[in-house]
């Protein structure tokens, strides 16, 4: 059987992408991701439920204040439900293998280790990106609903209005709830708080390549997740020294990412060039840490 | 199987491979293999013995690469096991699997088979064929949380099989599984055998696997203590038994006496009796025919 030596394994987008949605499959099925998910979903439709007000001379500054508070509430909420969904759909992957023998059958089978944990990672970042956008639209939802009710009723004040100096007054109060509701940022506010969730997923499955206990890996995942938003007040505060400076720059700044107060502020637009910046420092930083996890992993006994 | 040098092929063979972990924190080093030279001819079944501990797992992690030896060597149809291509025609059951609880039986063949690079009509096929082969054909979409521990035990072994390897590994295939589930899993490993497969299993439960092993080996605390083919391994060389069936006891003591006069010595005369097992396996088979087909 000489031909066999001719036989070659290559690297295999295939099986990673096999692996990945395996991974999304088993991590779906559990019931405590249905029970976060559909908990969020919940409590960020409920934002559109908070009470009424009625259109007048102070209805705009009302409107949009409302709009301010459902932008707030529910990036908010994105922030912890999708922090909590990376951070443990990612720390149980590997010490689960590990527990039900399955990393044992997949190894021994023609599989690349780098492939098994890019499979791995890849699952998890689709479960965020699922839960993510269902919460997103969910949001969307809930800010047109009552959006579109406030631009109902400034609508019909234009309509009612006395006088052409007023309707002009009140149409303008209209373009401004409008902008307020059909806000573009409120899409880059989301599209940095998944790369966020990517890296810190990464990141939790680094602490999980050379830990087997699934608590310590969400304990690690947590601290690092805060300190990565204290990392860049630190910054500011210890830039003369170059020391402090180099060790800094090993936390990932995850303060860059958070966009939501720049939105609901609503003062300036955040330029598309800021979230090319932010996306490639989240890129060069995931792709460090994927590396650094693989060479924890290739070199470990199972 | 010969190579095209006209030498025999060996599924697997290691040079003095040994093992040693490290407990870590300046506790030393654990030696859990130590200097095993092991020759799995194609074909053959073998089997790995010896008590808990005694590197029969190691031996099988070694082999397929998850640990690395600390020194000495294994190669899979000669080549090295450091090689992603050595596990190409390898299946491997590791002890106690508990797989993808949320998968279905099928769902798991079907993942163990794209990692194997299978696809489409061909691994549907092979997906149905296997359940049938491994007795889960009606369990095949239920999920494998509601699985037994000999059904887990027999998708482990569809999973080792599904892109048809050459070699398998089983590491303690019958532990923890009831007298049928454990005969089941027998009958398939000489049917396997039968259709030219190499095995490699390992257990610690020697009446087991004594009727399914060509040769084996007995490991204790990491070194092969003895090694050879079961047959010659356990037969006695000076005893001889008779079995006789419908002997009139008035005729017993003349074949004594004959004995006697031959030379020989009567050690035991005895009514044979059958093993717990084979009575427990007829009582449910004749229960089974009284109760018609059940799960």
């Amino acid at each position: 059987m000489t031909e066999m030596r001719k036989e070659w394994v290559g690297f295999s987008p295939r099986r990673i992408w096999t692996i990945a949605l395996n991974t999304l499959t088993e991590s779906v099925r559990q019931k405590v991701y249905l029970i976060l998910i559909l908990f969020a979903l919940v409590l960020i439709a409920s934002a559109s439920f908070f009470s009424q007000f009625g259109f007048g001379e102070t209805g705009e500054q009302e409107a949009l204040e409302q709009l301010k508070f459902i932008k707030d509430f529910c990036l908010g909420a994105i922030s912890v439900f999708g922090m909590l969904i990376a951070i443990v759909g990612t720390a149980q992957l590997i010490p689960n293998e590990l527990e039900s023998r399955t990393i044992y059958t997949i190894l021994a089978k023609p599989v690349r280790r780098f492939e098994f944990l890019l499979g791995k990672y890849l699952g998890s970042a689709l479960l965020v990106l699922v839960s993510l956008t269902m919460m997103s639209v969910m949001f969307g939802a809930a800010l047109k609903f009552k959006g579109d009710n406030y631009l109902r009723m400034a609508h019909e004040s234009v309509r009612q209005a006395q006088d052409a100096g007023s309707a002009e007054d009140l149409v303008r109060q209209a373009k401004r709830i409008h902008a307020a509701v059909y806000d573009a940022d409120l899409v880059k506010a989301l599209v940095l708080a998944y790369m966020k969730l990517a890296l810190l997923a990464a990141i939790t499955l680094l602490v999980s390549t050379f830990s087997t206990s699934m608590v310590f890996n969400v304990a690690m995942a947590l601290m690092i997740f805060f300190a990565g938003h204290l990392v860049g007040a630190a910054k500011e505060k210890w830039a003369e020294s170059a020391l402090a400076r180099f060790l800094l720059a090993l936390i990932p700044d995850l303060g860059v990412f958070n966009l939501a107060d720049d939105v609901i502020l609503g003062s300036t637009s955040v330029p598309w060039a800021y979230v090319g910046k932010v996306a490639a420092y989240g890129g060069v930083y995931l792709i460090a840490v994927l590396a650094a996890a693989h060479f924890i992993f290739a070199e470990r006994e199972m | 199987m010969v190579s095209t040098f006209g030498f025999e092929m060996d599924a697997i063979q290691t040079e003095n491979l040994t093992k040693k972990y490290n407990l870590g924190w300046g506790r030393g080093r654990l030696l859990a293999l130590d200097g095993l030279n092991l020759q799995v001819r194609e074909g053959e079944v073998y089997g790995l013995l010896g008590p808990n501990g005694s590197g029969k797992s190691t031996t099988l992690k070694l082999i397929l690469n998850i640990v690395w030896p600390t020194s000495g060597g294994a190669w899979i149809f000669d080549v090295p096991c450091d090689k992603v291509v050595s596990r190409l025609h390898v299946g491997f059951l590791p002890e106690n699997p508990y797989f993808y609880r949320y998968l279905t039986g099928a769902e798991t063949l079907n993942f163990y088979g794209r990692l194997c690079g299978m696809s489409g009509t061909p691994l549907r096929k092979r997906i149905d064929e296997l359940l049938e082969m491994v007795g889960l054909a009606r369990a095949r979409d239920r999920r494998l949380s509601g699985y037994s521990k000999g059904m887990l035990q027999r998708i482990g072994l569809a999973q080792a099989l599904i892109h048809d390897p050459r070699l398998l590994l089983l590491d303690e295939p019958t532990a923890g599984v009831d007298p049928i589930g454990s005969k089941e899993i027998r009958d398939l490993i000489l049917r396997l055998k039968a259709m030219g497969k190499t095995v490699l299993l390992s257990s610690h439960l020697l009446a087991q696997v004594q009727d399914v092993c060509d040769r084996i080996g007995v490991l204790n605390l990491g070194k092969l203590i003895l090694e050879g083919e079961v047959s010659q391994l356990v037969r006695d060389q000076r005893r001889l038994s008779f079995t006789v069936q419908d002997l009139p006891e008035s005729a017993r003591a003349a074949v004594e006496s004959a004995v006697a006069t031959a030379g020989g010595k009567v050690v035991s005369v005895e009514h044979p009796q059958t093993t717990l097992e084979t009575l427990f396996l007829q009582a449910l088979r004749k229960d089974e025919r009284g109760a018609g087909d059940h799960d």
